[in-house]
């Protein structure tokens, strides 16, 4: 006859780390008599490899490797700008013998579709960009276009604890570390660093050598997230370590926690009080887990009372603290990699902000309700142009472009590098290489490429003295922005920074249980409605101008749930159909005044999103397998598909692998007029394995 | 004092005729209940040979002897089907006590009070609600302790699982394959709570606000880590016909979440036999099942009492048999002079993995002793039997308040088509959370949304 301590064996077989040691130590010493005697530990966790394996052709567009422009060729002309010759040239005495040689009258300039510049004059004039290479110097690798057999690959361990203090006090931590031992082919901006300075703006960690797999690094601070540890391959931190107080009604939360509200499953409309974190495996995770390892922790103070049987009471206070985005060229980073980003969370005086929020709930048998008010600041951010301040001059190479706007500049006693750290753009490798690029990766993000440009030159005076001007047309930005391409070397890198605005949410939802025939397929549906407003929500523009959209902004969420048992051999299987609604912006937070765009024709926006989503569980009897399916589908024309399932043969293992298909221009669509287009590459198959002790 | 003037086929007669007429209340040689309240003991109303199992096996047996394979086949009638199989080819060993003949030993005794103090009050109200003499609900105790219907006895058993007005056990669960292994560990608590026919909690016999309620019930998993903090609440409403509201903390999701009130036959965790429907053989509201009936009497081998285990600082039990030793508790049983055998259908679930229960009542006080269920196709399916005890033994004692602590000591629930076994045990602790009984604080502890939250987290 055997004897089992669960505590014992779990301390004999499964502690097999640090903690769980100190665990032991400290179980010990709480069986002794006095003050620890009232202390009671208890320990688990698990270690989990996930991988997944990209079943696509092509990577992340938004990365460097995996660029849709990498390996081609794209026509580039040069063109006389008009205000050189309106302002400059005529008073300069290089330049208007130069025009005096052009096989024309002299023209009027007004325009940048007026005079190509001709390669007899500048010899890169009408040179092709081909990224990697700089034009003006004729050197550089063209980078290739990757695609990685390996999407994903990392080790995970969790540690969980909790730390009873007789009834009323408790210590909750949960402990997870990630490693990630980079199986992929990476980008290494070492490798372009010998072009113009190399990419030199931005925070070194992130933009200067190979990709920085888990650092949430802001201007001013390399670890903005408290309780988190981070490096390049690795991640530790405690999603949870807070301490809890309950005496009878009241529960009193004081620590780094996590807030998750409303009843819609994935589409978050009352689930406002934390942002999230999209390093790691962004939102491609199993659908059927919703946020659970997504939500970003914070410092606060959640107290929740329940004033009856039926109402629940639940107020927050914390420190407010952003989403976090993948870094540059990690597998699922959103923001493409032309781009500098400058996270102001710290500079701008952030961090020291609070969000703060109520929400109340009740269940009246069939009938439930619940209410939030909530004032924030949104965790998502905006982005705007902001200062390079890289004073990497333009290529000085003879007879080329860049030299001959050097010297223009140099006539007038200005340098263009200098006016360059004034302007939103870096001379760097690994940047814009061809207008064509430039409106093909505006519109993937949303943003209109003509409006974006004249922003940059409008509230960056410096431009004009490089020379720049707005522009009206399609054709003019074309030529302009390939002009500055040419004259850059080859790219220019964009500068951008990431702000943050308080808001209040509002919101309201209601359920209702039905009750029909037993066990038929109207009987026991559960019915949840939820409405959040958002007066005055700030948005990025997508001219990424500082002067940002502001909206009010209505999100709504039907959602239907049931259990039906088709067979009474199988438990019951689990549906949920969810409809959301949206009137500003999509599910990822992106005005929809930028959908619509493409390489050939600027954004023109659509008014309202609508996504409807379907998902279902089938457990086999006893629960060992699990079967599920979620898809996501966006009626402009994209569509997530993702087959799952779980198999736990036992109490230490689990065993899990789903397959997220994604199609994001479902009959010919435009894939910058639909939602999904956004994440299209990530078609794989992920499998996690995991030993819990 | 032992009757020995009947010969040993006057019970078997005797119950042959009751279950004939279909009802009919415990007590061969006088009704149970009356000898009970008239003098605490049964002794009274049964012959010697439902009274000694060295008296019903002529001596072949006797209390300290462990029933076996070897020796199984001489008590087979006193043995549901499946536990006569579990002993006889599986290595399933009884040890057998003398059989318990104080009244006071075997529910708690507030709740016993309570009985007799009520007796004859109780009755079924338009609805079928049982209620008091003014109509209002049940005030305290067994409202038909001399039941003589399966309805009767269901009903009392439905009002009140656990006997106390309030509990909080503190479970350990092991889920084992039919190679014997044990595949799956859980350590969970499980709390319910009486807001009316309250014997002990103050206020009684009512909460005020919630008359309008039968029970508070929530179960929480504890442990392991991919398990920790998944809970159900049911909030049962005092009418017999009404399914409990049933809301869920999912941990993936960080929230509680509403579930459908018929979710009773659901696998709660992976690798579990156990549905909510399954608790103490009533798991769900008296008339979402129907066709109650009593199907047969006699005596049998039950798990009444000594099986609490205090040498175990934790009260963990010993196990044996199957492949691997681990299969079964060690259990105490005892020679029970009238069981009564019931059927019911689940009436409101038409797509239930079950097709009936058949439940096996001590007659002298309506404790549930065994279940099986058969599936949809009349095959037996899933088989439980619970062991009982006062928690007293010796000098060593566990109270409830001025009491020794009654209740249940540990389950197996088998599943016969699968050959899978899940054990429970009560014990005194897990993850922090003790085993309670009549404490107010648990409301506020375990059976509130609140409190879901609060342990998910």
């Amino acid at each position: 006859m055997k004897n089992r301590d669960p505590r014992k064996r779990r301390l004999l077989t499964g502690a097999r780390n640090a903690i769980a040691l100190g665990a032991a130590l400290f179980a010990a010493s709480a069986q002794a008599d006095g003050f620890f005697s009232n202390f009671d530990l208890a320990v688990g966790g698990f270690l989990r490899v996930e991988g997944t394996y990209s079943t696509s052709s092509y990577d992340n567009p938004n990365n460097q490797l995996s660029n849709i422009f990498n390996g081609r060729e794209i026509e580039r002309q040069a063109f006389v700008p008009p205000t050189l010759l309106q302002e400059v040239a005529v008073d300069l005495p290089i330049v208007g013998p130069i025009v005096d040689l052009l096989p024309i009258d002299r023209p009027v300039v007004d325009s940048w579709t007026t005079l190509p510049l001709p390669a007899l004059v500048a010899t890169d004039a009408n040179s092709p960009g081909l990224r990697g290479v700089d034009s003006a110097a004729g050197e550089g690798t063209p980078f290739p276009r990757i695609d990685n057999d390996i999407n994903y690959a990392i080790l995970r361990g969790e540690v969980e604890f909790g730390l009873r203090y007789g009834q009323n006090w408790s210590l909750i931590g949960r402990l997870r570390g990630i490693f990630d031992p980079a199986v992929y082919d990476e980008f290494d901006a070492q490798s372009v660093a010998g072009l113009r300075r190399g990419i030199f703006g931005g925070d070194p960690a992130l933009y200067r050598g190979k990709p920085n797999y888990f650092e949430y690094r802001v201007e001013g601070d390399s670890s903005p997230n408290p309780l988190e540890w981070t490096g390049d391959d690795y991640q530790v931190y405690f999603p949870a370590l807070f301490l809890q107080y309950n005496s009878g009604p009241v529960n009193l939360r004081i620590g780094n926690q996590q807030i998750a509200w409303g009843q819609a499953l994935f589409f978050r409309v009352l689930d406002v009080p934390n942002g999230l974190d999209l390093r790691r495996h962004s939102l491609l995770d199993y659908a059927q887990e919703e946020f659970s390892d997504k939500r970003v922790p914070s410092l606060g103070i959640r107290l929740g009372y329940q004033i009856t049987d039926a109402v629940l009471a639940d107020a927050f206070i914390q420190k407010f603290q952003p989403t976090v985005l993948g870094n540059p060229n990690t597998q699922y980073n959103i923001i493409p990699t032309q781009f500098t980003v400058h996270d102001l969370y710290k500079e701008g005086d952030y961090d020291d902000e609070l969000s703060y929020g109520l929400r109340l709930k009740g269940n009246h048998g069939q009938w439930g309700w619940q209410a939030i008010a909530v004032e924030r600041f949104n965790p998502d951010g905006t982005f705007r142009w902001t200062k390079s301040n890289v004073a990497t001059p333009l290529p000085n190479e003879l007879t080329t472009t860049g030299q001959y706007v050097n010297t223009t500049l140099a006539l007038q006693g200005l340098d263009s590098g200098e006016l360059l750290a004034q302007t939103a753009f870096e001379v760097a490798p690994g940047g814009v290489y061809s207008a064509n690029e430039w409106f093909n990766y505006a519109a993937q993000v949303r943003l209109n490429g003509i409006t974006g440009l004249n922003a940059s030159i409008e509230e960056f005076p410096a431009t004009t003295e490089l020379y720049a001007s707005t522009v009206e047309t399609f054709e003019e930005a074309t030529n302009q922005l390939n002009t500055f391409f040419i004259a850059a070397g080859g790219s220019l890198r964009g500068h951008i920074a990431r702000e943050y605005h308080r808001e209040q949410v509002y919101g309201l939802g209601g359920s209702y249980v039905t009750e029909g025939e037993p066990g038929s397929l109207l009987d026991q549906l559960i019915i949840n409605l939820e409405v959040s407003y958002t007066p005055d929500r700030t948005f990025t523009n997508t001219s990424l101008s500082r002067n940002y959209i502001v909206e009010d902004a209505w999100i709504g969420a039907l959602v239907m749930e049931k259990y039906h048992r088709f067979t009474p051999a199988f438990p019951a299987t689990y549906f949920v159909l969810q409809y959301m609604y949206r009137d500003t912006d999509d599910l990822f937070g992106r005005h929809l005044s930028g959908y619509g765009g493409s390489e050939t024709k600027v954004a023109d926006g659509i008014s309202e999103a609508h996504y409807v989503a379907l998902a279902f569980q089938q457990p086999f009897p006893q629960d060992v397998y699990r079967i599920g399916f979620a898809t996501l589908y966006d009626p402009r024309g994209s569509i997530l598909v993702q087959p799952g399932i779980k198999y736990k043969p036992s109490r230490e293992w689990t065993f899990e692998a789903f397959y997220t298909y994604l199609d994001g221009d479902l009959n010919g669509a435009n894939p910058n007029d639909t939602l999904l287009s956004t994440v299209d590459f990530a078609d794989e198959v992920t499998v996690r394995i995991a030993y819990q002790f | 004092m032992h009757i020995r003037r009947y010969d040993a086929g006057y019970s078997r007669r005797h119950f042959l005729k009751q279950l004939a007429a279909g009802s009919g209340a415990a007590g061969v040689l006088m009704p149970a209940w009356k000898a009970l309240a008239e003098t605490g003991e049964v002794t009274r109303a049964y012959p010697e040979e439902l009274l000694s199992i060295e008296a019903y096996t002529k001596g072949q047996i006797k209390p300290g002897d462990i029933i076996n394979a070897d020796n199984v086949d001489l008590v087979k009638d006193l043995l549901e089907p499946v536990k006569y199989e579990q002993i006889r080819d599986m290595g399933r060993r009884l040890k057998v006590k003398a059989s318990t003949t104080d009244l006071m030993r075997l529910s708690p005794w507030e709740y016993l009070e309570a009985t007799l103090r009520h007796q004859g009050k109780a009755r079924f109200d338009d609805k079928g609600n049982v209620v008091a003499p003014d109509g209002g609900p049940w005030i305290g105790g067994n409202p038909f302790p001399a039941a003589e219907t399966a309805l009767e006895l269901f009903a009392s058993l439905t009002l009140n699982w656990g006997r106390h007005d309030g509990s909080f056990y503190a479970i350990y669960e092991e889920d084992l394959g039919p190679e014997g292994r044990v595949n799956y560990s859980y350590e969970a608590g499980w709390a319910e709570l009486s807001p009316v026919a309250r014997t002990t909690m103050e206020p009684k016999p009512y909460w005020p606000g919630h008359e309008d309620k039968l029970r508070y019930q929530s179960i929480v998993f504890l442990s392991p880590q991919s398990s920790r903090g998944t809970s159900f609440l049911n909030i049962w409403p005092y009418d017999h016909s009404t399914f409990p509201v049933l809301y869920g903390y999912v941990p993936e999701f960080k929230r509680v979440r509403q579930f459908p009130t018929d979710q009773r036959f659901e696998p709660l965790i992976p690798g579990s036999t156990l549905y909510l429907s399954d608790a103490w053989a009533a798991g769900d509201p008296l008339y979402t099942w129907g066709n109650y009936r009593i199907v047969g009497r006699g005596p049998a081998l039950c798990a009444l009492d000594d099986n609490w285990n205090p040498d175990d600082k934790n009260w963990h039990h010993g196990t044996h048999g199957g492949p691997e030793g681990k299969t079964f508790w060690d259990t105490t049983v005892e020679l029970v002079p009238e069981a009564i055998v019931c059927e019911a259908e689940p009436v409101k679930f038409p797509r239930a993995p079950v097709s009936k229960k058949r439940v096996w009542f001590d007659a002298r006080t309506g404790l549930p002793v065994a279940m099986v269920s058969y599936d949809r196709r009349g095959q037996a399916y899933r088989s439980f039997d619970a062991a009982f005890s006062t928690y007293q033994r010796g000098d060593q004692q566990f109270l409830d308040g001025a009491h020794p602590y009654w209740s249940w000591a540990h389950v197996h629930a088998f599943d016969l088509q699968t050959r899978s076994m899940t054990r429970l045990e009560q014990v005194r602790e897990v993850a922090g959370h003790a085993t309670i009984a009549n404490d107010a604080s648990m409301y506020d502890r375990y059976l509130t949304q609140s409190a879901l939250s609060r342990l998910g987290s």
